[in-house]
């Protein structure tokens, strides 16, 4: 615990000094959500769920946040951390790989807390947003999706060869399920193709899981079980990966 | 007492597509600076990496300081310290950041701002990683390396990169650690900087251990014959070669060569002066460690350049 939480400590100073990483989670979903919520307009109407599109945006961007950190930059991060040596120098220092998977998971989490806190900030004092439904439910869904998808991007950063081509795969799969999976266009407006496609991608569970609670309609139960299930498989898979990285 | 620190017996690690190590054997005593020199791919970082618990072994028996890497890898590694060939620290991680969080890893109190001091880092507390010299960054390293006050340590390609005078400050640091008791293992592929640095050394190629001994010893055994050359008016000299140590002896002009092995140097000028020759210009030619080691590993011929 003691190596964890100094590791973390340190990390979360270092993040302070990468604006790259900072523009990713902060500023970047806010602007999105300011033009699509530009561009949409502020009438209720029915391809938005009964809602606002800016309503409609709001939570599902919230999904934004944690899928463009998770799949964008906590890969590339720790691909860097391996390819520059720097897991190697943790390693002989008696670091273990659960240590460094863990301090990296607790400042994912932050920074798509972070995020996502300034993201409701922006839409509640811009276009009006309503809170969620259901705040509990809301708290329960983001753990488990934020944990869960960090932890997938975790495991991206464990079999990546490079940072470099961490960031390609990383934005690689960012962008099609931004598309695809409510974050964009709305299921609503979709074909039948885009969204079967859009029911298999983990994006989707993700947003899903999130739109619920904050609508009101309860807790997606079985979204949050394969978002668990995802946190406990990559999670393991990562743990290995990183420990027989060298064998 | 030469108490053995590091015994490493019949050490193999083969890749999919290649051997790293053939077959190591060696033994490292306490209180040296015990030098792993060989040419790059020669598998000197496997070696070390393996003794060191970083990677596993295929088959062959290594301890260290009694342990075994493998199975007491916890407790080994609070005992040794280690700069690493290939690694770095986060670019924007500041020098006393990065000595306070290794620090936090070692069990009990660390006393990492004397390593600033005596690294030479005072006044680069502040300085991100990424924005120090060389030699600074390898300084850091060796700190971080003996911040857990290790009773081995090792240091891999530790000057690759540094300007001259930067090379020998290390060396001078390094010697420091070696004096205060540590036991340092050394892994270079610079033959001027084992010879000058390492109490003994193995030479490794392909591999194996070709040889180890003190850098003298290896010299003395594989670095060929001694060459003696001086002038004088005398003409004949062939009677030098009635001596045992003497191989050859050669004139041009008033130049003249002596070659041979062992004693060669007291035994010729004794030699000489019994009859009254006295040469002004006498020169020992002695091979360094370098032509030992281009001899030792056959690149010494020009298709040695086509590998």
């Amino acid at each position: 615990m003691h190596t964890i939480k100094h590791l973390t400590s340190v990390e979360l100073k270092l993040i302070t000094r990468e604006p790259f990483t900072l523009l990713f989670v902060f500023v970047f979903p806010i602007v999105v959500l300011l033009v699509l919520s530009g561009v949409f307009g502020t009438e209720a109407t029915e391809e938005w769920q009964g809602t606002t599109p800016a309503n409609y945006y709001a939570a599902s961007y919230i999904g934004t946040v944690i899928a463009a950190l998770a799949l964008i930059s906590v890969p590339s991060h720790l691909a860097a951390y391996r390819e520059r040596g720097i897991l190697r120098r943790l390693t002989a220092s008696s670091v273990s790989a659960q240590a460094v998977l863990l301090s990296q998971l607790i400042v994912g989490f932050l920074l798509a807390l972070g995020g996502s806190l300034a993201l409701i900030l922006a839409a509640t004092l811009i276009y009006d947003v309503e809170m969620p439904v259901s705040i509990g439910g809301m708290i329960l869904s983001f753990t488990v999706a934020a944990l869960s998808f960090v932890t997938l991007g975790l495991l991206l950063g464990t079999v990546v060869p490079t940072a470099r081509s961490a960031q390609a795969i990383g934005l690689g799969l960012f962008f099609p399920m931004w598309m695809l999976s409510g974050t964009g266009p709305p299921p609503d407006v979709m074909s039948d193709t885009m969204r079967s496609i859009s029911d298999l991608l983990p994006m989707t569970r993700l947003v899903s899981a999130l739109q619920a609670p904050w609508f009101g309609d309860g807790v997606a139960i079985t979204e949050l079980v394969i978002l668990v299930g995802i946190l406990i498989i990559a999670g393991a898979a990562a743990v290995y990966r990183l420990r027989a990285a060298d064998q | 007492m030469d108490e053995e620190v590091i015994s490493v017996q019949h050490l193999h690690k083969q890749y999919r597509d290649h051997i790293a190590i053939e077959d190591v054997t060696l033994s490292v005593r306490r209180g040296e600076i015990f030098g792993i020199a060989g040419p790059n791919g020669a598998g000197k970082t496997t070696s070390v990496e393996c003794i060191q618990g970083l990677r596993k072994p295929d088959s062959g028996e290594i301890r260290v300081l009694g342990l075994d890497p493998e199975r007491d890898i916890t407790r080994l590694r609070q005992r040794i310290g280690s700069q690493l060939q290939q690694s770095a620290l986060p670019e924007r991680i500041k020098v006393w950041e990065a000595l306070d969080l290794f620090a936090s890893f070692v069990p009990g109190e660390s006393n990492w701002p004397a390593l600033i001091d005596q690294w030479g880092l005072t006044g680069k507390e502040t300085a991100s990683f990424a924005n120090l010299s060389g030699g600074q960054q390898q300084r850091l390293f060796i700190a971080l390396a003996l911040i857990n006050d290790p009773e081995v340590v090792f240091l891999d390609e530790l000057t690759q990169g540094l300007d001259p005078a930067a090379r020998h400050a290390t060396w001078g640091l390094i010697r420091a650690a070696r004096d205060q008791g540590k036991t340092i293992v050394l892994v270079t592929h610079f033959m001027d900087e084992a010879e000058i640095l390492c109490d003994r050394l193995a030479i490794i190629d392909h591999g194996r251990v070709i040889d180890l001994d003190t850098p003298q010893a290896l010299i003395n055994r594989h670095g060929g014959p001694q060459r003696l050359t001086f002038s004088t008016d005398h003409n004949d000299l062939d009677w030098l070669e009635a001596l045992d140590v003497v191989q050859d002896v050669t004139r041009t002009g008033s130049q003249f060569t002596v070659t041979g092995t062992g004693s060669l140097v007291p035994l010729v000028s004794h030699a000489l002066v019994e009859r009254g020759i006295v040469p002004d210009d006498l020169r020992i030619h002695q091979a360094s460690l370098e032509d030992t080691f281009l001899r030792l590993t056959g690149r010494d011929q020009m298709n040695g350049l086509a590998d």
